[in-house]
């Protein structure tokens, strides 16, 4: 009993998630219950980081620091076709393997000028496995969402009103 | 035993029995409990109580794990209420599944539905425009389907009689082919929308944009406060249940209304098989009604009954209603009960950019926006087509994100996005013309989890329906090109009927026996102690979102039948 509250107190939430940090979740396995694709405990940190890739810390909290990784693998999980998934997965590999072959060093061991310039290379296209695209559009696309509708920003940042109250057709905008 | 049976019989009978308490079911509740009668509601699904039964209604977007949307497994069991634009991660559980109430599609026809007390009215739009007498005598006029036995003025009195208790926001628009009503104060049309107010009005004569009336309390009155409604606040999430009862549901409005009465039974879980017939008497004695969760069959009994189980659900229960005198389904003489059933054509949308008032955008929400009153032969007819279209008309700017490359400059970029230019959209709400051809009827075999037969549905466009659809689609982008605005993308939206959730007919009003099933009080001609006030009982089905109108029948119809009942003559 005592280790379930000690558990429960550690829960985080992170884009709208309960979810448990890796370490809680056995070794291999991933920080959330996933019912439709298998990824390991080292993927997920993979994930963490291209995340944080995409979207950094900076004076304010990056992708990875909110949990939205977590958040994409939800969506994966339940929101895409099988096909999708395992692409998803094998272009996950792709892109690290790529990191082994370039810079001797998996993903999450690389430098960051390193990660950037992976990333650089999907976004401009290079000449890289297949599926890699196809992982890095989805992860980049719901990165996108879940950092912008996750709790902190929608409470920090692009503050989110419940209940506005009003309606103004002719709000005047600034000059900049 | 005898005497145990009496008191029994005694605790099942009430003064009025009515089925379905969605919206319209709900103010024939209000509306018999004012009058004092003892009155039983049955509802098949469970019961939904104001605010308590709303568990999303309080949620931010990033509560929802998945930001709204729905998993795959969700939407691929769901094809047909899947297709419904308000079925969503924080609605799913008001609405019906399709596995969980399967009907034949003789022709694809996407039923919504939602089975809880309250119904639909927890979903709606809360769209609210008046018919006029442009509607009512459309089948006079053009020669389809069968007069209506009432006029505007029948009925003028009872739109009132709702529109200030259920609070309907709008303007005095001073049109007449869409009345105005007792109105709380409208919400605003923004920069564009009033810019484009007047340039239709200016280059198409006869032609008018308008703030859609709306169920929504902009400014309370003591009527509203008295059910324990507040003030909208334009949250717009109004199809969770809203905590401040804002907008008009039966949930928030009508139904605890009816209970503060203290002559309301409401009875969840009561599925009604069928309405009894006495021979002898030669009137409805009670309902049949089995148990959603148990299965077990009990009989309760009143003076009145009204069928408010949601137009097609309504047919479905006088289908089933078999007697000796009824062997086709109750008051069906003629043959007609399922026939003539009709639907809104929503099958076409139009969307435009416009490049200037660009010192303005919109601050804050509202939970309308504009609507375009039909403007097609209402006057008199002037195309090769019958009848016309109304339409909705918005305008908004959205944000431009850059989401290209990543790092810390993408991160600058979505944390500071651009207004984007003011983009315009409509979308067309067609009259479509009942006909004989368009019915439901009972599967003679298949049957529910209830032993109730299913329903087959056989509705489908017709040549009318396509020529309006196009006209719609040319003349809104005459009046876009006339506006200025650019990057015009007329788009055919193709939709099986149903997905309008505009269902009507099936048990139509008139005054000939012969060739309709209600009279003008809708009661049935051959059967007068029943009353049919929803969507079934629509003669035609005009252009304008139908609840208000099935709203005020039932609000009059019940009035009548409670002085009819004071008078003994029922
Ligand atoms: C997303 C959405 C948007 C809409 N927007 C608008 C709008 O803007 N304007 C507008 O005018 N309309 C709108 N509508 C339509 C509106 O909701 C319906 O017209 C209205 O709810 C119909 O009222 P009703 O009483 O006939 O049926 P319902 O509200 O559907 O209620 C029928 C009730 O009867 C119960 N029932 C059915 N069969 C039985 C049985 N055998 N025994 C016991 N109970 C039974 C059901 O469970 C249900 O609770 C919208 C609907 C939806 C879903
Ligand atoms: S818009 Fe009004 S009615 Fe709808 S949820 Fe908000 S406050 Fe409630």
């Amino acid at each position: 009993m005592k280790r379930r509250t000690a558990i429960r107190q550690l829960v985080v939430v992170a884009g709208g998630l309960a979810l448990l940090p890796s370490c809680l979740s056995g070794p291999g396995n991933a920080a959330i219950k996933l019912s439709n694709i298998i990824l390991s405990g080292e993927q997920e940190k993979t994930l963490a980081e291209i995340a944080g890739t995409i979207i950094p810390a900076t004076d304010t909290p990056g992708a990875k620091e909110l949990g939205v990784h977590l958040f994409v693998l939800k969506m994966l999980d339940d929101c895409y076709e099988k096909d999708a998934q395992q692409k998803f997965i094998k272009g996950l590999g792709q892109a690290d393997q790529v990191a082994k072959e370039r810079f001797g060093a998996s993903f999450t061991k690389c430098k960051p000028e390193q990660r950037q310039e992976l990333i650089s290379d999907i976004e401009n296209k290079a000449s890289l496995p297949a599926e890699i695209f196809d992982f890095y559009q989805i992860m980049k696309q719901k990165t996108l969402q879940g950092y912008l509708s996750s709790e902190y920003v929608m409470t920090k940042q692009l503050i989110y009103e419940m209940a506005p109250g009003r309606y103004n057709g002719y709000f005047p905008v600034k000059a900049s | 035993m005898a005497y145990l049976n009496i008191n029994s019989i005694k605790e099942r009978t009430f003064d009025a029995i009515v089925i379905g308490s969605g919206m319209s079911g709900g103010w024939a509740a209000k509306e018999l409990t004012d009058n004092g009668l003892k009155t039983l509601v049955l509802e098949r699904g469970r019961d939904v109580k104001h605010i308590k039964d709303y568990p999303t209604a309080n949620m931010y977007p990033f509560e929802f794990e998945h930001r709204g949307e729905l998993p795959l497994a969700v939407k691929k069991e769901n094809p047909v209420v899947g297709r419904c634009y308000a079925f969503g991660e924080s609605t799913a559980h008001f609405f019906v599944k399709d596995k969980e109430h399967p009907y034949i599609q003789e022709k694809e026809f996407d039923w919504i539905r939602a089975y809880q007390v309250g119904g639909r009215s927890l979903l709606w739009a809360r769209q609210t425009q008046r018919w006029s007498d442009f509607d009512f005598s459309g089948p006079a006029r053009d020669g389809f389907a069968v007069d209506w036995p009432i006029r505007y003025a029948d009925i003028a009195p009872w739109y009132s009689h709702v529109e200030k208790f259920a609070g309907i926001a709008g303007n005095k628009d001073g049109l007449q082919e869409l009345p105005d009503g007792e109105f709380l104060p409208g919400f605003p049309l923004n920069a564009v929308e009033d810019y484009f107010k007047k340039q239709v009005s200016e280059k198409f004569k006869g032609r008018h944009i308008i703030s859609g009336r709306c169920a929504h309390l902009s400014r309370p009155e003591p009527v509203h406060l008295e059910q324990g409604r507040g003030q909208c606040l334009s949250r717009t999430l109004c199809n969770r249940g809203c905590p401040l009862g804002g907008y008009y549901s039966s949930n928030s409005s009508t139904l605890p209304w009816a209970a503060k009465s203290g002559h309301l039974t409401l009875r969840p879980f009561s599925v009604v098989h069928s309405i009894l017939y006495d021979e002898q008497k030669g009137r409805a004695s009670g309902v049949r009604v089995i148990d959603a969760n148990t299965k077990e069959e009990t009989e309760y009994y009143a003076k009145i009954i009204f069928v408010n189980a949601g137009s097609v659900n309504t047919n479905l229960v006088l289908l089933n209603s078999v007697s000796g005198r009824f062997p086709a389904g109750l008051g069906n003489d003629n043959g007609l009960l399922g026939k003539y059933v009709a639907f809104h054509n929503y099958s076409a949308t139009i969307s435009a950019e416009f490049d200037g008032l660009k010192e303005f955008t919109t601050d804050g929400r509202r939970p309308t926006g504009g609507y375009v009153p039909r403007f097609r032969n209402v006057f008199k007819q002037e195309t090769d087509f019958l009848r016309g279209y109304a339409a909705g008309f918005s305008a908004h700017r959205g944000l431009d994100r850059d989401t290209g490359g990543f790092g810390t400059e993408l991160k600058e970029n979505i944390l500071n996005p651009q207004l984007g230019p003011w983009r315009v959209g409509s979308h067309m709400m067609a009259e479509t013309i009942p006909k004989e051809s368009n019915y439901v009827s009972l599967d003679p075999d298949r049957k529910d989890a209830w032993g109730i037969p299913q329903l087959r549905i056989s509705v489908a466009y017709d040549d009318n329906d396509e020529k309006m659809r196009k006209d719609y689609l040319a003349q809104f982008e005459e009046m876009f090109a006339a506006a200025g605005f650019t990057n015009i993308q007329p788009r055919n939206k193709p939709m099986a009927p149903g997905l309008d959730i505009h269902e009507m007919g099936g048990v139509r009003m008139g005054k000939d026996p012969k060739t309709s099933l209600l009279n003008k009080w809708n009661q049935f001609h051959a059967c007068k102690n029943v009353f049919v006030t929803d969507g079934a009982c629509m003669t035609s089905t005009s252009t304008q979102n139908p609840s208000l109108t099935y709203m005020a029948i039932t609000a009059r119809a019940a009035n009548y039948a409670a002085e009819e009942l004071k008078k003994r003559n029922l």
